[in-house]
């Protein structure tokens, strides 16, 4: 394997498809984002917590413009970051995945790890658009997010151990990852905060969501598996003489 | 006489140095664009980092869309 050439095609097919999530994000997601803050400015005001003046209003749109523009930036670099993830798999993996060519092999991987590390925790802990969520229960919110994402991805990891090993009923070791699943459903926490405001805005925002997080999976499934296709960094060049 | 002969070969094994460069890219971009209330920045600024939350509000938009618990 060629290091450097591994490493680089992972960072840029992340990073493209970071920048396409945050392309997304912007055009559909953004809406929703700005109708729920709006929402929470008219609590502020009403509250006493800000006032309705030209020095606000100045101020809100300056982050709201930073916040904006950090679409893409954070796009970039989360997609960077789960692409490594993405990448260290499919180079693990790539020999046994399903499909004739690394393009295929690179789609189904992503498919895969969209629903485990995704989908699956997204139907427990959905996204939330602000205006829900209360601050003091954050770190738990977060505990709940990760200890579900990773009871999901180490449960698949450890599933397909059994699938591998089991010689017949191979059925059993997905009837035992839906198991594990099931039971975590059943017993972790649910999110604690009460949804206050419209659910049409809620699921609107859910709804835009999965399809950014599901154009982000597809690009990266699509930009890996054709520039491993076309670059082949597991393939290594050795002199031999006679 | 020794003649030598070009051939490719392909090896299957994740190199050490490339898990560990692409597991530490994972780890960190994760937690900024997921987690960071303004732990970053404090390393050099101290508390008013937390109170200014940079990264936090940079990747806020993100942080909903994407899924993550954000405030």
């Amino acid at each position: 394997m060629r290091t450097s050439l591994f490493i680089g095609i992972i960072l840029l097919a992340g990073c493209s498809a970071g920048i396409i999530h945050g392309l997304v994000n912007l055009v559909l997601v953004e809406p929703y984002l700005d109708k729920a803050i709006g929402i929470e400015n008219q609590h502020m005001f009403a509250s006493g917590e800000a006032k309705d003046n030209p020095q606000f209003w100045a101020e809100y749109y300056s982050y709201r413009a930073w916040q904006k523009g950090g679409q893409l930036l954070s796009g970039a670099i989360l997609g960077m970051s789960i692409g490594s993830l993405y990448g260290i798999v499919f180079g693990y993996s790539r020999n046994i995945l399903p499909g004739n060519s690394f393009a295929k092999k690179a789609l189904a991987l992503a498919a895969i790890m969209w629903i485990t590390l995704y989908l699956i925790p997204f139907a427990k802990y959905p996204a939330n658009p602000p205006t829900v969520g209360d601050p003091a229960t954050i770190v738990l919110r977060e505990t709940l997010y990760v200890a579900f994402i990773a009871i999901s991805g180490f449960g698949a990891l450890g599933f397909y151990q059994i699938y591998k090993r089991l010689k017949s009923r191979k059925m059993v070791a997905f009837i035992g990852y839906a198991g594990l699943m099931g039971a975590a459903f059943a017993l972790m926490p649910q999110n604690p905060d009460v949804i206050t405001t419209s659910m049409d805005l809620v699921n609107g925002f859910r709804a835009v969501s999965i399809v950014g997080v599901s154009a982000f999976w597809l690009s990266l499934g699509l930009i890996l598996g054709v520039l491993w296709q076309k670059l082949q960094p597991d393939k290594v060049k050795q002199s031999k003489f006679q | 006489m020794s003649l030598s002969k070009e051939i490719t070969i392909s090896k299957s094994s994740v190199p050490k140095v490339a898990l560990l460069v692409l597991a530490t890219i994972f780890a960190f971009g994760v937690f900024e664009v997921g987690f960071d209330q303004g732990q970053l920045f404090s390393i050099a600024f101290g508390d008013q980092a937390y109170a200014d939350m940079y990264i936090h509000e940079l990747t806020h938009d993100m942080r909903h869309a994407a899924g993550f618990p954000c405030h």
